[in-house]
């Protein structure tokens, strides 16, 4: 495999001699070019020109690592590329597939001590080295998560202690009236679970409508069909516990300290 | 203007006396008894302080990232004075392995511009260099080192014009090599795997201990003369380099000069730096954008904080807050001091959440700036004064309007029927 940068332009010429190109998608849409256009290519302005045929426009696979670049790539057969360049029989990297049961990193290790001036490796190993990016863009996600959930978790606890404290005559006229603490305590709870069930599914709503317009937007700002939002049963399961469970933490919190409060002090009158 | 006046209007009339001839006690300054309030329950009220800690750190992130970056690429850009760039056509410097032939002519040409103080030309290729038997892979960089931008000296000394036997190494490629100053180091450039020998091989002298500025952190690179490096990356027969970086004498010259060299060379880009900020900001379009979502989110969070707890507030003390109005308290002074009330709320939680953020910055940083590649000089998290006063203010703006709804509640709260039911 060979990857360069070249310069296209159109020629007004047919040649079906002619060698074949594939370019992808986005690179006939800014060249203009349909399956058939002949274009000039060269490897900087002024340098020699070789004239190619457009036999086939592809879409790329999706790859985050390259989707913000806009590269512009064209496909060659390996020798009218090599022709192009001046460079014949050179390449920049070999894909090997190995037999069943060969094992690559022995293979690569192997393939080091044959002879100098190129690395195997694994694919495995690349694919690792090459997820770097993502992974420190999770790391960040995840950091920045961690601080939403702190936020909600307080502003969470801070609303249920305010509805809680609105209702302190109402515990107070319970309290007279016979009803017993833990039932109160109870009720207070149920109440917020069913508050932070409500919330949980409003929210698991809100955050299926932004993955959607995500990945509209993003998909539609890069030209492509990456996915850049996915909200799987895994998260949307891990998300609504966190909230119950934060949820319920804040209502017993609230409840406890509206049950052990005296009642006459909660009438006003304490 | 009509709060003004409406404040002294009532400030005179509740400067009245009363039947017994001493006058209110709220009629000088009203605001610090809402003022007290923020101290009744401490519990609520410190909730809500760390909720909008919490946010406010957020959003000091977001504003600190939203521009952070650029900021600092640009200063990275700027920081040894030279505004312009130019690379091989449809690439940006060291991009991609493309190279520009005749590099020596074009600097020569350049140069001749009136507005152009000095053109230096660079080349960077992959180099291997000898321990032992053992070769290290480096990046190389070739320079002139009368006109140099690519790194600050540390240790050592700096090559000097014409020097070709001298050598400056990252601290990394020292550390690699096992070189220290005055020690020969042996370069040589890409093997060919069929022969299995080097096509060239340089032995250098190791001058200085350098910090690339360019180079991501622990990069193992070393800088020789542009001719030195040519030789080894076999760009020499065309004279060929991968950019040229342009000083301009005066900054208002620079986009009439880019302008002007990009007329003179259509082959080659030709960008400033304002237009190398532009390529930047759209490759990291994400952050900007995910600052400015997250930025907005923090902000309607600490409304909705501050308005709940401002609402119930409210409520609890209709019974007060009739009192005060029945005994000639206006209700543009019932609405500036539950506002006010807000708003002091939303500055003291600011204020620690711009201690929090702070914290947080720093940590976030940590975990962006190790993206592979990234130049070890980059950071996220910049401050702009200018950015963060305005944050401010919108904060402590926000905090005040997030009040308006339960001011707006109290003040029109009727009088009779409220102390009615406060007093059943």
């Amino acid at each position: 495999m060979i990857a360069v940068t070249l310069l296209a332009a159109f020629a007004l010429v047919t040649g079906d001699s002619l060698p074949g190109v594939a370019l992808e998608r986005r690179t006939a849409a800014a060249l203009e070019a349909r399956v058939g256009d002949t274009l000039d290519l060269a490897l900087e302005p002024g340098s020699l020109i070789r004239r190619v045929v457009v036999r086939a426009i592809y879409e790329p696979a999706t790859d985050p690592s390259t989707v913000t670049r806009r590269d512009l790539a064209a496909r060659f057969h390996l020798p009218d590329l090599g022709a192009l360049l001046g460079a014949t029989d050179r390449v920049d990297r070999f894909g090997i597939a190995l037999q069943p049961g060969a094992e690559a990193l022995a293979t690569a290790a192997e393939l080091n001590q044959v002879a100098f001036g190129y690395r195997a490796a694994p694919s495995a190993l690349i694919a690792n080295e090459s997820s770097q990016t993502f992974r420190v863009v999770s790391r960040f996600h995840a950091a920045i998560a961690v601080i939403s959930v702190i936020a909600s978790a307080i502003f969470l606890l801070c609303i249920m202690l305010l509805k809680v404290e609105e209702r302190r005559r109402d515990a107070a006229v319970m309290r007279f009236t016979g009803v017993r603490r833990r039932t109160i305590f109870g009720a207070v709870l149920l109440e917020a679970v069913l508050v932070a069930s409500l919330g949980s599914i409003f929210g698991v709503a809100l955050a299926v409508a932004a993955s959607v317009a995500t990945n509209s937007y993003y998909q539609h700002f890069f030209d492509t069909r990456l996915i850049f939002s996915l909200v799987t049963f895994g998260i949307v399961r891990f998300s609504v516990l966190l909230s119950l469970g934060l949820g319920l933490a804040a209502g017993a919190l609230a409840a406890w300290r509206l049950v052990r409060t005296n009642p006459m002090i909660l009438w006003g009158r304490g | 203007m009509n709060s003004r006046g409406g404040a002294k209007g009532n400030g005179e009339r509740e400067g009245k006396e009363t039947a017994t001839g001493a006058p209110f006690p709220f009629s000088l300054f009203p605001f610090p008894r809402f003022l007290r309030n923020l101290t009744r329950h401490p519990v609520r009220n410190g909730l809500a302080l760390a909720g909008i800690a919490v946010t406010t750190a957020m959003l000091l992130n977001m504003v600190l990232l939203a521009g952070g970056i650029e900021r600092s690429f640009e200063q990275l850009l700027l920081g040894r004075g030279y505004q312009i760039r130019i690379s091989p056509k449809g690439t940006l410097p060291f991009d991609t392995e493309a190279t520009i032939p005749g590099i020596e002519r074009i600097r020569a040409a350049i140069a001749q511009d009136p507005s152009v103080a000095s053109v230096a030309p660079l080349a960077g290729a992959s180099l291997y260099g000898r321990r032992g038997d053992s070769l290290i892979t480096l990046f190389g960089y070739g320079i002139d080192p009368a006109h140099q931008a690519l790194y600050l000296l540390e240790q050592g000394a700096d090559l000097q014009p014409g020097d070709t036997t001298g050598l400056l190494l990252s601290e990394p490629a020292a550390r690699l090599l096992n070189a220290a100053l005055g020690d020969t180091v042996t370069l040589v450039s890409r093997l060919d795997p069929q022969v299995i020998v080097a096509g060239s091989t340089r032995r250098l002298v190791a001058r200085g201990v350098v910090r690339w500025l360019y180079d991501y952190k622990g990069q193992p690179s070393v800088g020789t003369a542009l001719p030195v490096l040519q030789d080894l990356a076999g760009f020499r027969d065309e004279d060929r380099g991968s950019a040229i970086i342009v000083r301009v004498q005066a900054d208002e010259e620079v986009e009439p000069t880019a302008a002007r060299l990009r007329a003179a060379f259509p082959r080659l880009e030709v960008n400033s730096v304002a237009d190398l900020l532009v390529h930047f900001r759209e490759r990291l379009v994400y952050f900007r954008q995910l600052s400015f979502i997250l930025g907005s989110i923090s902000l309607i969070v600490t409304v909705l904080l501050v308005a709940t707890l401002m609402t119930i507030t409210v409520n609890e003390r209709r019974g007060e807050i009739a009192t005060l109005r029945a005994i000639g308290m206006s209700r543009i002074r019932v609405i500036q001091g539950v506002m006010l009330e807000g708003g002091a709320l939303t500055l003291i939680g600011g204020a620690l959440g711009a201690l929090l953020g702070s914290v947080t910055a720093h940590y976030l940083d940590q975990i962006l700036t190790s993206f592979p590649g990234l130049p070890a000089a980059i950071s996220f998290f910049v401050p702009h004064t200018a950015s963060l006063v305005v944050a401010g203010l919108v904060l402590v703006a926000a905090g005040v309007v997030a009040g308006v709804y339960p001011a707006w509640l109290a003040a029109r709260a009727p009088i009779a029927a409220t102390l009615r039911t406060e007093a059943t």
